[in-house]
């Protein structure tokens, strides 16, 4: 990513100065004496902490895998946005441009529009079709992350999404075309780096109706940046729609109460709650 | 699946009732003038049982790749020798939709599913709904259903895990070989809730929590929520898995069974999309099948 505009606060590092700051404060209200005025709390002490030391596989990479999913509601809306119908409010994840927008060409800001006006009937998660990349990692379903020397798997119970990402090099097809990209994975230090082409047209990145064009290019970044927390960031080029590359960044917590994950079989539930989403049944 | 294959499958997704139409002809060609086949796979005889034996003769001498844990290393892009299973596991002339095969039971011998008398008559009735088989409508297949697909699979064994990537519908299935126990009985799924251990070099995986939906394929052989199916996974050479799997279910049959086919490794396979829901023409192609086939009948 080029530059980072709004920091994303270390969720863990502050919880740990904030423990620092409560535990200095009941020290010194134990230590002070009772005919003496109470001081005011010694300040947390504010030195560097060391970097978080992820585990790692035999070949030295950093070891991803867990069940991890977001805390947050990018699935709904990368941009910072109000609560609304079915919709919880989030302070947004864009993180570069550094006002949190998205980077629009003028003419592609008017089918954002048209998407937001249709999005409950035209998002593409109504139609429980696949979510796409990078909306994959940011779903409200668990996905579990699978690796070894040469490459990484990253599953999603939604529709029994797989991505695979061969961390070895690999010939790309001329023209491929999909709904969860092509991706390929290599590592930059301890930073596991997904570059991924050969998008179709037809994935959003949120229910907001944010979009993208077959030119779309998506380079994401995961990070292992605390026992609990990968750091991950994506930054998306698509000179068709966006004036300039623009990034997201938010972390993925592990699910410590779960083992594996489980099925969801989206328009499988549609059908059988007598909503197909496509098709008429042969009987009728 | 590797280049040509991926050609195959467009045409095969652009219109299947043609290539159901194909899958007839080539039917009746069969029945005229036989295609030559290969007689031996890995220099045992092709036939299951005849196979079954010879191979297991070799597996004892077999020095199986193995993965930094010691067990054997199963890595990489295979596909089911052939996809049987996936039509009928029963021996028979081939139907409608339904290519003639040798069937794939290894027990009992007499090659037939051991149905209970109700379930008989239910796959019976099945079998003229070909347009009701949920995989048609994108359903995960289940096993072993889904190991003898027309597509291949990637198999990849990060520490403590097997893991299968199907190129299909992007179905997976993680097996996890730690020695945890299913899920809770109330939890009931399409592909079952598979745990794998090793006996040997041999990969174990014993799968339950199926909800009864999935068919076992595409003639109609149906399951329940008391399906219980265990797989084995058994290196014979650098190229070759022998795949059995036993099912046992009270509801439906009077006693286990046992299915066998080879896998094999397909070294130029490589992992395409096959986004089945999102390109579902099916439903649609299989009224224009049932309609079809009810022409047929009336002839």
């Amino acid at each position: 990513m080029k530059s980072a505009g709004r920091r994303l606060r270390p969720p863990l590092l502050s919880a740990a100065a904030f423990a620092a700051a409560l535990l200095a404060a009941q020290v010194s209200a134990d230590q002070a004496a009772p005919q003496t005025p109470a001081r005011p709390a010694a300040p947390a002490r504010t030195a560097t902490p060391p970097r978080y030391a992820p585990p790692r596989l035999a070949n030295g990479k950093p070891d991803l895998q867990g069940i991890w999913q977001v805390r947050n509601t990018a699935n709904w809306n990368l941009q910072a946005h109000g609560g609304s119908y079915k919709t919880p409010a989030g302070l947004g994840v864009v993180v570069d441009p550094p006002d949190g927008s998205i980077p629009y060409r003028p003419e592609a800001l008017v089918i954002k529009q048209k998407n937001w006006t249709g999005r409950e009937a035209e998002d593409p998660l109504e139609k429980c079709y696949l979510a796409g990349v990078p909306r994959t990692m940011y779903l409200p379903y668990p996905l579990q992350i699978l690796q070894t020397e040469t490459e990484v798997a990253i599953l999603s119970e939604y529709v029994h999404t797989w991505r695979w990402i061969p961390l070895t090099p690999l010939d790309r097809y001329p023209g491929y075309e999909s709904w969860m990209g092509d991706p390929r994975g290599r590592w930059d230090g301890d930073t596991l780096v997904v570059e991924t082409v050969g998008h179709n047209d037809q994935t959003w990145f949120d229910h907001a109706g944010n979009f993208h064009s077959d030119a779309l290019t998506v380079i994401e970044r995961l990070t292992r940046t605390a026992a609990d927390v990968i750091t991950y960031e994506a930054t998306m080029t698509d000179p068709k729609v966006f004036t300039r590359p623009w990034t997201i960044r938010m972390p993925l917590y592990l699910h410590r109460d779960m083992d594996r994950i489980l099925e969801n079989e989206c328009y499988i539930y549609a059908e059988e709650a007598g909503k197909p989403i496509r098709g008429q049944h042969p009987n009728e | 699946m590797n280049r040509q294959v991926a050609a195959g499958l467009q045409i095969f997704f652009i219109g299947r009732v043609v290539a159901l139409a194909v899958l007839v002809a080539a039917a009746h060609l069969r029945a005229e003038e036989p295609i030559p086949q290969p007689r031996t796979s890995g220099g045992c005889p092709v036939e299951s049982r005849a196979f079954y034996e010879c191979a297991m003769a070799q597996a004892k001498t077999f020095k199986v790749p193995r993965t930094a844990e010691g067990r054997p290393d199963f890595q990489g892009f295979w596909r089911s020798r052939n996809n049987g299973i996936a039509y009928d596991v029963e021996p028979g002339p081939g139907s409608f939709s339904v290519p003639p095969t040798a069937g794939e039971i290894i027990d009992p011998a007499d090659k037939k599913i051991p149905y209970q008398p109700w379930a008989v008559a239910k796959r019976n009735e099945l079998r003229t709904k070909g347009f009701e088989d949920p995989q048609g409508h994108c359903a995960p297949s289940g096993a072993p259903r889904k190991n003898n697909t027309l597509f291949g699979w990637r198999i990849i064994q990060p520490k403590g895990y097997v893991t299968f990537l199907y190129e299909s519908m992007h179905d997976y299935r993680i097996i996890p070989t730690d020695g945890r126990k299913h899920l809770p009985a109330s939890i009931k799924t399409w592909h079952g809730d598979p745990v794998g251990h090793w006996e040997g070099d041999t990969l174990v995986v014993d799968s339950t929590n199926f909800n009864g939906k999935p068919w076992l394929n595409e003639a109609g052989e149906i399951t329940s929520h008391a399906l219980h199916v265990v797989e084995r996974f058994t290196p014979v050479n650098a190229n070759t898995i022998i795949y059995r799997a036993t099912l046992t279910d009270p509801i439906v049959y009077t006693r286990p069974f046992t299915v066998e086919v080879q896998l094999n490794r397909d070294p130029e396979g490589e992992m395409l999309e096959v986004a089945c829901h999102e390109d579902n023409q099916d439903l649609a192609h299989m009224k224009d099948v049932k309609d079809a086939g009810v022409g047929l009948e009336k002839k």
